[in-house]
């Protein structure tokens, strides 16, 4: 039985429907909805074993009304409550301030992007990812016998959605997901080690995801650790894809938006085509991206999605905006033009479109190394695969403190073993500004801000400060 | 679309019921003769309002409803989960549930325990938590004004370049039934208030974050001086303008109340939340009845203190509500369980099971977690002989590996201290460090303690928590 209903597009449009008379009825100038219902299975695995399975559905609509430049927004389940949610908005755009020269977007066509629906995923059943997941917990141990998966989980899911705005625009579709996560445990000789991995994808995993592996080597490298002093170095860091991502989200993507820019709440204000970056480093946003987790036709306001590069060879040349953002910022005169750059993030239904990125790449000019090239280049310095409190980075400077227990010593371009744990510190966006290598192996990464990361291990040979515990 | 099968467009009456009785009866019924040993239905309701403002303006006001149900059928010593939207739809899923559960039981290895519940009462009541001003009532006038005080007292120096204001007020309606014969049903609310001011000085950006909330209505935050708040984030602000960053080393480092709240919940709180410890993922592991910390140290988990962001009248398996006493004089004492963990350790049920919604499984969870006093009068009297080392207050989070048992978390602020006194401002402090070594490292605790800031933990779910104490001193902490 196929995990989606057949017509599950069909009753979240008819859904739609009836919201949307509910707000042309209300005689509000425009207005734009977005409905979402998914449907998944997922499994809990804990001390070795599955412990539980779960499947359901859920979903929402989102409506936002503009009348002379103000905005009221609400959210519900049940659309018999369409009338109370469109009066609820209405009373809210009321007591809101009009930006002049807001309205929302009007029909622009878009180009279609493929590879965000496997119907493949359809046919998973509860039963063929449990076969799935007994199979990752004998890859763990045929690994290393003494590795155990302590948390994690699989899941599939399949989401309906629709765009729907007073504008003529429509849009829905299907997209469909396959998500591993595990920590993997080693408790040796007195020492316990641990390695959280993931990967995710609109398609059909492989049965024994990469990600697997990765788990068990982190968890068995970082066993037995070397006893070194406890003083601060400054020193290179070569700093895995998974290790950087959770600082690069938190930081970067933020520091990128047209409005924090202009507001002068970006630690790059002021800094359009200037270099902010290694002149080697360019970073892309492709909210076209075939197969991406967060591209797509339109953005969360039905603008279509475009490619951008938002620093090139180091100069800051673009930034990201909404319909909305863009509005206010020109009407309040920090900005004398700005437009959308089709950058709307939807927050799911129970928020109003917000600003960020969807797939960010960050690449080099320069030819892509192998870690063993990096390590060659680094000399001295550690590589870290994975910090604790990234949450705590300074989005406004770019400052960061934090903590890693998955990091391991280079010596004479050699890795001589791991530390039990050190603080990590510095500022990522000088820490990009100076001298900078890229790994030759680009994953995508979950995010602490909007969209999907595309990094490769990244070697900050300066700015950062390691304080081993 | 499915449809949630709401009684009406109006409120919820905190009396009235979404489930419907007999039919639940009648689905749990079948899911034993399906061979399930215990089933449950518990759906939440949750009336919210999230107001935004910047700058004194208004950004946004969103109100919501939302609603969600959970369906657990314990078959064959496994678990088998539906979540849904969609209330009518109980009864087609009884049947693949539990047939899931079964999948999952026949999978266990011989090696493997079968999950099993530890005994609770049976109850049958309603539980209202009435607010004296309830958040349902409360027009977004009201609202934007007392976010307004906020921004006032936060603004009008040349350097703070935006002032944002928020606001999140929710009320909680939750019915559970169980083929036990539980029928419970409890309500409760919370509010909250907060800002972030932004400054900014030939080119250094900073931002100070500050959060006043509990469980409660309006009245929770009509009783904070807002602008007060915003004042004492503004000269934050501005200080951090000035400040330096902190060393890196080991050294004594005095934690406010926020800071000791964070430390306690991320560096003992997870620890001792007892799935990760059956799941082997806990370093308190074994240690129940060792002594773990400092002697002077007593840690308490609280849902019961009216008030406090993590207060709840009923935990989520229908078990009442009780403190916790996690350390007592630095032993070990207690884990924070659910029915299922209880059952796993030989214990009775505390009341830790918390989920997110109506559309999450219940997890072991914190509540209100806090240090109790200690014997120092004051700041000053911790800090007299301290030659060099770091006051840290206001928290940015943390984080915690709760296996390893090593932690992180990060100040908002922070002073040197030179010879017992506060030097120069710092910024960016965190501090790290294992669990089993530094509860042995607090030599200091003012006699003061209560609940600090309210807060929110992450689990793969995230809930409400308060946290809190005295201002803590630490003999020694890696500080970076």
């Amino acid at each position: 039985m196929s995990m989606l209903p057949s017509d599950a597009e069909d009753r979240l449009l008819a859904n739609a429907k009836r919201l949307a008379d509910a707000c042309q009825a209300s005689g509000v100038e425009q207005w734009d909805l977005v409905g979402f219902q998914s449907y998944g299975h997922e499994l809990d695995i804990e001390a070795g074993k599955i412990t539980m399975a779960s499947g359901g559905g859920e979903g929402g609509f989102g409506l936002r009304l503009v009348d002379h430049g103000r905005f009221g927004f609400a959210h519900l389940v049940d659309v018999s409550g369409a009338e109370r949610a469109v009066k609820q908005a209405l009373d809210i755009a009321n007591k809101s301030p009009s930006v002049n020269g807001f309205v929302l977007p009007s029909a622009q066509p878009a180009e279609t992007v493929g590879g965000r629906f496997d119907p493949s995923l359809l046919d998973v059943s509860p039963e063929d990812l449990l076969e799935q997941a007994d199979g990752v917990l004998s890859e763990v141990a045929s690994l290393d016998e003494r590795a155990v998966v302590t948390g994690g989980g699989v899941g599939i899911s399949a989401t309906a959605s629709c765009f729907m705005s007073s504008e003529g625009i429509l849009s829905s579709g299907i997209t469909t997901s396959h998500g591993i996560g595990l920590q993997v445990t080693i408790d040796a000789n007195g020492e316990l080690t641990s390695s959280y991995q993931g990967e995710s994808s609109r398609k059909k995993l492989a049965e024994i995801p990469d990600c697997i592996g990765r788990a068990v080597h982190w968890a068995q490298v970082t066993q037995n650790p070397l006893e070194v002093e406890s003083e601060p170095v400054d020193a290179p860091v070569l700093m895995t894809s998974e290790g950087f991502s959770p600082l690069f989200s938190m930081v970067v993507p933020p520091a990128l938006t047209g409005e924090k820019m202009v507001r002068k709440e970006s630690f790059w204000s002021d800094k359009l085509g200037q270099q902010v970056l290694n002149g080697t480093l360019t970073v892309l946003d492709d909210g076209l991206l075939e197969g991406g987790m967060s591209s797509g036709a339109r953005d969360a306001e039905g603008v279509p999605r475009q490619r951008r590069t938002l620093i090139e060879n180091g100069r800051l040349s673009s930034m990201l905006w909404s319909t909305r953002d863009a509005a206010q910022q020109v009407a309040e005169g920090r900005i004398d033009a700005a437009a959308s750059t089709g950058s709307a993030c939807s927050g799911g239904h129970q928020a109003p479109p917000s600003t960020g990125c969807t797939e960010l790449f960050l690449t080099s000019s320069e030819a892509s190394r192998s870690r063993i090239d990096l390590l060659e280049t680094m000399q001295e310095g550690f590589i870290v695969n994975s910090v604790m409190g990234a949450h705590t980075a300074n989005p406004s400077s770019g400052d960061f403190s934090v903590t890693t227990s998955a990091i391991l010593k280079v010596e004479n371009g050699e890795i001589v073993g791991a530390l039990k744990q050190a603080g990590l510190s510095g500022n990522l966006a000088k820490a990009l500004n100076g001298h900078v290598l890229l790994g030759d192996e680009v994953r995508r990464q979950g995010s602490y801000s909007s969209g999907s990361m595309h990094l490769p291990d990244v070697l900050l040979m300066n700015g950062l400060r390691v304080n081993p515990a | 679309m499915v449809m949630a099968a709401t009684p009406g467009t109006n409120h919820m009456p905190s009396t009235g019921r979404y489930l419907d009785q007999d039919r639940v009866r009648k689905a749990l019924g079948h899911a034993q003769e399906l061979g399930a040993t215990y089933a449950e239905v518990r759906v939440m309701s949750l009336t919210e309002s999230t107001v935004a403002m910047r700058d004194g303006v208004l950004e946004r006001a969103i109100p919501g409803q939302e609603l969600g149900m959970t369906l657990r059928v314990l078959a064959d010593g496994a678990w088998g989960v539906h979540s849904t939207t969609d209330l009518a739809s109980l009864n087609d899923q009884i049947e693949s549930t539990t047939r899931l559960a079964k999948a999952v039981a026949a999978r266990r290895s011989p090696k493997d325990r079968a999950v099993a519940l530890a005994d609770v009462p049976i109850i049958v009541d309603e539980q209202h938590w009435r607010s004296v001003l309830d958040v349902r009532h409360t027009e977004l006038d009201v609202k934007m004004e007392l976010m307004n005080d906020l921004y006032r007292g936060a603004t009008g120096h040349d350097d703070v370049v935006s002032v944002r204001a928020g606001w999140s007020d929710e009320h909680l309606h939750t019915e559970l039934m169980t083929t036990e014969g539980m029928d419970r049903v409890w309500s409760f609310q919370r509010s909250l208030i907060h800002g972030m001011v932004t400054a900014r000085r030939d080119g250094e950006v900073v931002s100070y974050r500050t959060r006043h909330g509990g469980q409660g209505g309006l009245e929770v935050i009509q009783a904070c001086d807002l602008v007060e708040l915003g004042e004492q984030a503004q000269r934050a602000a501005l200080r951090l303008l000035t400040a330096e960053r902190a060393p890196s080393g080991k050294m004594p480092l005095i934690a406010d109340r926020d800071l000791t709240g964070v430390y306690i919940h991320e560096a003992l709180g997870h620890p001792c939340e007892a799935d990760l410890v059956a799941a082997g993922d806990s370093c308190l592991d074994g240690k129940l009845g060792h002594q773990i910390g400092n002697e002077i140290v007593t840690v308490v988990d609280d849902p019961t203190m009216m008030g406090g962001y993590g207060a709840y009248p009923v935990d989520d398996e229908g078990v009442d509500t009780r403190e916790k006493v996690l350390i007592k004089n630095g032993v070990l004492t207690e884990y924070l369980n659910h029915r299922e963990t209880a059952h796993h350790f030989g214990v009775d049920p505390n009341g830790g099971a918390r989920a997110q919604d109506g559309l999450h499984h219940p997890l072991v969870r914190m509540s209100n977690t806090m240090i109790q006093g200690g014997h120092h009068a004051d700041m000053d009297e911790l800090m007299e002989d301290i030659e060099y080392g770091v006051y840290a207050c206001g928290t940015r989070g943390g984080q915690v590996d709760t296996g390893r048992g090593s932690f992180q978390f990060a100040a908002q602020e922070a002073w040197l201290i030179e010879n017992g006194e506060l030097t120069r401002p710092l910024k960016d402090v965190s501090v790290s460090g294992l669990t089993l070594q530094i509860l042995k490292n607090v030599d200091g605790l003012t006699r003061d303690a209560m609940l600090a800031s309210p807060g929110f933990c992450g689990k793969g779910q995230t809930v409400p928590v308060g946290d809190g104490g005295p201002v803590m001193r630490i003999r020694e902490a890696l500080v970076g």
